[in-house]
């Protein structure tokens, strides 16, 4: 997110907290697709990863006030939801990740061409436990360094790093043998 | 391949859009401050707390109903306890005084009289 744009959401921010509900509604718009990711790739099935964006949201409309800036605004959003979801994993043994499945076509026509091995390294983060499943969402899918991850998370910055070593050497061990596919169309 | 698959990661971790519906649909309820209506799954899991403490209060009622019920069986059984054994005091020590009555005729009886000792 480049400063311009932060700006402006600072000002959504600020006119939001003052009880504007469409600046409100622009910072849920910006905001709603890394909530949602997040969500979905801790939680795997949509209706979860939906009513914990409503969850989240919710929470924040009630917690404006204390939010200073659209930087804090992310950081509290991602804090929100990694720690809600890593508690509902806890509470739960297993959760099936059969809808992210529909998250992205085992055959695509699109010019994407590893869409299998992407499937397979959402399956193997699937298997993560909850922190480290954090952990490499907000490495990977959020592009924070692992110095945020640990502020994020309230997890010493070792740990984090553990978590990042051991979860990269699973992964590369357990995709060694696969190389990025590409379904060619054999159709006549 | 180090590099290899934190490329791969991050391309299959891209951040994904929730539905349009979804999104306008959360867009509503946030400005409106109220929650959306759950789903029925949702629904059900959120009243397992509420349907557990309905049971666990029941089942608590019942107990405590039970126990003050032994409690006040085990009162009255011990209050009739102590009257039946007040009862039999109170016939022992009327048993006793009648025997006592008993004796002391009897025992007027068999002793004779002085003038009949002397005159033999």
């Amino acid at each position: 997110m480049n400063d311009a744009v932060g700006d402006v959401l600072d000002e959504h921010l600020a006119r939001a907290r003052s009880g504007e509900r469409s600046a409100l509604a622009a910072l849920v718009q910006a905001h709603q697709r890394s909530v949602y990711s997040l969500a979905l790739r801790m939680l795997g099935t949509r209706d979860l990863a939906e009513d914990l964006t409503q969850e989240v949201f919710m929470q924040l409309n009630g917690n404006l006030a204390s939010i200073g800036s659209n930087k804090h605004l992310g950081f509290w959003l991602r804090q929100v939801t990694t720690n809600r979801a890593i508690d509902q994993l806890r509470r739960r043994a297993r959760i099936q990740l059969t809808s992210l499945d529909d998250e992205a076509p085992l055959f695509s026509d699109s010019a994407e061409p590893d869409h299998l091995l992407q499937r397979h390294l959402r399956a193997l983060l699937s298997e993560l436990s909850a922190p480290a499943r954090a952990v490499l969402l907000l490495r990977f899918q959020e592009d924070l360094d692992p110095t945020q991850i640990a502020a994020t998370l309230n997890m010493p910055l070792n740990t984090v790093k553990s978590h990042l070593k051991r979860s990269l050497d699973t992964m590369r061990e357990k995709t060694a043998g696969l190389q990025p596919l590409r379904c060619e169309d054999n159709s006549p | 391949m180090s590099n290899d698959i934190e490329s791969r990661l991050k391309a299959a971790l891209r951040p994904v859009a929730p539905s349009t519906q979804f999104s306008e649909k959360l867009v509503a309820q946030v400005c409106a401050g109220r929650s959306m209506q759950m789903r029925p799954r949702r629904l059900a899991a959120a009243r397992r707390p509420l349907a557990w403490w309905l049971s666990a209060s029941l089942a608590a009622s019942v107990l405590l109903g039970i126990g003050v019920h032994q409690h006040l069986q085990q009162q009255r059984l011990q209050q009739s306890g102590l009257e039946a054994r007040r009862e039999v005091l109170e016939a022992l020590r009327m048993t006793s005084q009648k025997l006592n009555l008993a004796y002391e005729a009897v025992k007027s009886q068999s002793t004779p009289p002085a003038d009949e000792k002397s005159g033999a």
